[in-house]
């Protein structure tokens, strides 16, 4: 199973359309405000570990968990939905 | 593209591919993965973003200063108001005491109090400025400020109020005469009118208006109903003006005032004349009235001498 993700996966990045959909969701998640969700969760990690200096990798077991939460369902699907759609529709050259 | 650093080649990965796409199940779940990994990858991008900001101090140059949460506190008691300051009545001696009246004043009623107390201040300085402009312009004007008896001439109703009123009429011009033409007095022989600026025309005497009209214009203003007490010459009424008040002011005379307008016109010569600031055509005009009233006398006595 793992391969065949993987195989899939390097096919996308092969034909450069990862980049497409990482555009895509990097816009929809500014849009619908997230990206202001997580700036206000990174925030409060900050404020409450003010003494000792922050580092990147405590923020991100910080926050991740409650930011992948925060996206929207509508977004998420619409992102698989449109991904799903290109992998089915290639066609063999 | 030609070159995939692994082990299989680009024509062996398009064959799985075509291969695994044929299960539907298999295209959700790369689809599922893809998305995680997409997911990751752009999650990752705005925890670097943030940390980059907050690592170079970008975010608190974007958001500001943080606010004091110490400075705002409100005070809460009945001596002081919200910011702790006592609310205590302010000491009484910021009151002025009055110069006049001796009574404390607030200093922020003190200029009005003044105003009120001792008569000062724009309006009562403006009337009292008034009152003595009038005062002054009184004697002197011919047109002034009239005493309310001599202003109402049309109410005379009755003779004897009227008789008293020219008699002091008289006498005030005597005085005001007087005063200022001592000299030029050889005009009227027992009559000694002069000038009558508030009454008009019906209360005088027919020798009264002949020497009224040649010291000044006398033409009755439609508004004021007063006569011009300018000179015979003024500006704002027209020769014809004069000339038709004088034709019919003097008009319906009595024959004994027209003997003595003649005789008076007559007998003076030009240079005596008692209006010195007349003019010639002034002049020129009373003799041809004198002429006409002669003319009319003639007429008069025409029937006399056919008797």
């Amino acid at each position: 199973m793992t391969v065949n993700n993987t195989i899939a996966h390097q096919r996308l990045i092969l034909s450069g359309d990862r980049e497409r959909f990482k555009e895509l969701l990097r816009k929809r998640l500014i849009e619908c405000g997230w990206r202001d969700q997580v700036r206000m969760l990174c925030r409060d990690v900050v404020r409450e570990n003010e003494s000792n200096n922050i580092s990147f990798d405590m923020l991100v077991t910080r926050v991740t968990p409650r930011a992948r939460a925060a996206v929207p369902d509508t977004v998420k699907k619409e992102l698989l939905q449109k991904i799903k759609t290109h992998l089915l529709t290639q066609k063999d050259q | 593209m030609t070159t995939i650093v692994s082990e299989l080649s680009m024509h062996d990965l398009n064959n799985k591919f075509f291969e695994i796409m044929q299960n539907e199940s298999n295209a959700e779940d790369a689809a599922n993965f893809i998305y995680e990994s997409v997911y990751e990858d752009v999650a990752l991008g705005f925890l670097f973003e943030f940390h980059h900001g907050l690592k170079t101090g970008l975010t608190d140059l974007i958001e500001g200063e943080k606010e004091d949460d110490e400075g705002c506190k409100m005070v809460v008691s009945p001596e002081c108001d919200v910011f702790g300051f006592s609310v205590l009545k302010k000491t009484p001696d910021s009151n002025c005491s009055c110069p006049n009246c001796e009574r404390p004043v607030s200093a922020t009623r003190f200029a009005p109090h003044l105003e009120k107390c001792m008569g000062m201040g724009r309006n009562s300085s403006r009337i009292a400025s008034r009152r003595i402009a009038s005062n002054s312009r009184e004697p002197t004007s011919y047109a002034g400020i009239l005493s309310d008896d001599e202003d109402d001439a049309d109410w005379s109703g009755s003779s004897m109020q009227s008789e008293r009123r020219k008699r002091r009429i008289r006498n005030n011009n005597n005085r005001k005469s007087n005063k200022m033409h001592n000299g030029n007095r050889n005009n009227n022989g027992h009559h000694n009118s002069d000038s009558n600026d508030g009454a008009t025309y019906e209360t005088m005497s027919a020798n009264e208006k002949k020497n009224l009209l040649q010291q000044m214009c006398g033409v009755v203003s439609e508004h004021t109903k007063k006569l011009c007490t300018r000179s015979t010459r003024c500006p704002q009424h027209t020769e014809e003006q004069r000339r038709a008040l004088r034709n019919t002011v003097l008009e319906p005379s009595t024959p004994e005032s027209q003997t003595l307008l003649t005789a008076d016109d007559a007998g003076s010569p030009p240079d005596s004349s008692p209006s010195s600031s007349c003019s010639s055509s002034s002049r020129k005009r009373d003799r041809h009235r004198g002429l006409k009233n002669k003319s009319k006398r003639e007429r008069n006595m025409s029937p006399n001498a056919r008797d």
